[in-house]
């Protein structure tokens, strides 16, 4: 049997440092060159009671 | 049972303890700046993710773990705290999917594609030992095999989202809500009896004399049941991960000059058109995915995940499962998480043909997994 690899060994460290490199790189890439936040269009803190249908993509769509 | 790449005891735990004090600054800077950027609502969703993380990692809730336990081991202790979580989960949505138009069902079509998706999603997760939350929370706690693994994941999401239209083509009928056909009392009456019924069935399986409660499984259910039901009523919809995965890549895709949306029945439509054309922070599965991998890293700083090394051919194969896994995903409406979890407790026909298929699948991809001596 393999013997189990520490939670933190310095590749594993090394890994998860890239991991979240990338992680952030790519949703500020995307911030950047995405169409602007509209601010005042904000959706409602809360969904239930606001009379605002939601418009979120969800893994359940077909379509 | 020992478990390749699965999460363990913790090891070298005592020198990160002060790791903790700079990841919650920062998840409270990124709070803050979503607050501030973004919107409030999503920042309040970052922070739901953020919770759902801890639950996940801090109990090490698995749902491809607690299947496999049930199988090889007739240890139900798994198998409750997901009961548990369906129930307490569905016993929360119900009502207020009665109570408020504004909240949607997880509803997917019972069809061809998720019939063969749900199959293969259970076969895989078993051989990568991780569902759509466990890659997540196993990524964000830094087991190599699922930080390797999660790319792939999105790349296989999105492209069971390029092919979709063609395997509902084979065979598809509208979604099923019980909630909108029999109402919310009798929908949950229905649920909660199909889930005795399903621990009627473990029982059998499992024979007398076992251990069914477990402390950990019980409270990352409640943990999980909370948050899930915070999650419908700040976003208006289910708890959901392999959507934001397959958005992620769509958007990867689309910055190259090889992909037009225009292109594809599914990024065409204008619900995902405008998702790709916003920020990913905008949207709502994206929003707790992240929140998900920050939550588990926050504990991952005290609790850390050990991993058995894999050889060549098991990181080959466990990567392959990852792309495979998101694949199916896409075609089976959802994973643990969309489809079993939000699905059941909204009272969709699709989550339950998930669990059975899935459950299937889980039965050939334990023997896959024995065989490439991911259990050695």
């Amino acid at each position: 049997m393999n013997a189990p690899v520490p939670a933190q060994t310095p590749s594993r460290k090394r890994l998860t440092w890239v991991f979240w490199l990338l992680m952030l790189g790519f949703v500020a890439w995307d911030f950047q060159t995405s169409a602007p936040i509209d601010l005042r269009d904000e959706p409602p803190l809360i969904a239930a009671g606001s009379g605002r249908v939601n418009s979120g993509g969800h893994c359940s769509m077909s379509k | 049972m020992a478990s390749a790449q699965s999460v363990t005891a913790p090891a070298a735990a005592s020198t990160l303890r002060s790791g903790r004090a700079p990841l919650s600054a920062a998840i409270g800077t990124a709070f803050l700046l979503l607050a501030v950027f973004v919107s409030i609502r999503q920042a309040a969703l970052f922070l739901v993710g953020v919770g759902l993380g801890v639950a996940l990692a801090g109990c090490r809730f698995g749902f491809t773990t607690g299947w496999r336990q049930l199988v090889t081991e007739r240890d139900p202790r798994g198998l409750t705290g997901q009961l548990v979580l369906l129930a307490m989960a569905a016993a929360f949505a119900m009502p207020l999917l009665g109570r408020f138009s504004e909240l949607q069902a997880a509803l997917g079509p019972p069809s061809v594609a998720l019939l063969l998706g749900a199959f293969l999603f259970g076969m895989t997760m078993q051989i990568a030992d991780g569902c759509g939350s466990g890659t997540l929370y196993k990524a964000g706690m830094g087991v190599p095999l699922n930080l390797a693994l999660l790319p792939l994941f999105a790349l296989g999401s999105f492209l069971g989202s390029l092919h979709l239209e063609h395997w509902l083509s084979l065979g598809a009928s509208e979604p099923v809500g019980m909630v909108d056909r029999l109402g919310a009392g009798p929908a949950l009456a229905m649920t909660l009896a199909a889930l005795m019924l399903l621990a009627a069935l473990a029982r059998w399986w499992v024979g007398p004399s076992r251990r069914w409660i477990d402390r950990r499984w019980i409270t990352g259910a409640v943990a999980l049941a909370v948050l899930a039901t915070l999650n419908l009523l700040l976003a208006g919809q289910p708890w959901g991960v392999v959507y934001g995965f397959g958005l992620w890549a769509a958007k990867l895709a689309q910055a190259t000059s090889w992909w037009e949306p225009a292109g594809s029945a599914f990024w065409s439509q204008s619900g995902h058109a405008a998702r790709l054309s916003q920020s990913l922070l905008l949207d709502i599965t994206s929003i707790t995915n992240l929140g998900i991998l920050a939550g588990a890293l926050w504990v991952s700083a005290r609790e850390g995940a050990s991993s058995r090394p894999l050889t060549s051919r098991q990181w080959l194969i466990g990567l392959a499962a990852g792309l495979v896994m998101g694949y199916s995903s896409r075609l089976a409406f959802g994973c643990n998480v969309g489809a079993m979890l939000s699905g059941i407790s909204t009272g969709s026909v699709h989550g339950w043909i998930w669990v059975a298929l899935a459950f299937a699948g889980t039965l050939i991809g334990i023997r896959l997994r024995r065989r490439f001596g991911f259990d050695q």
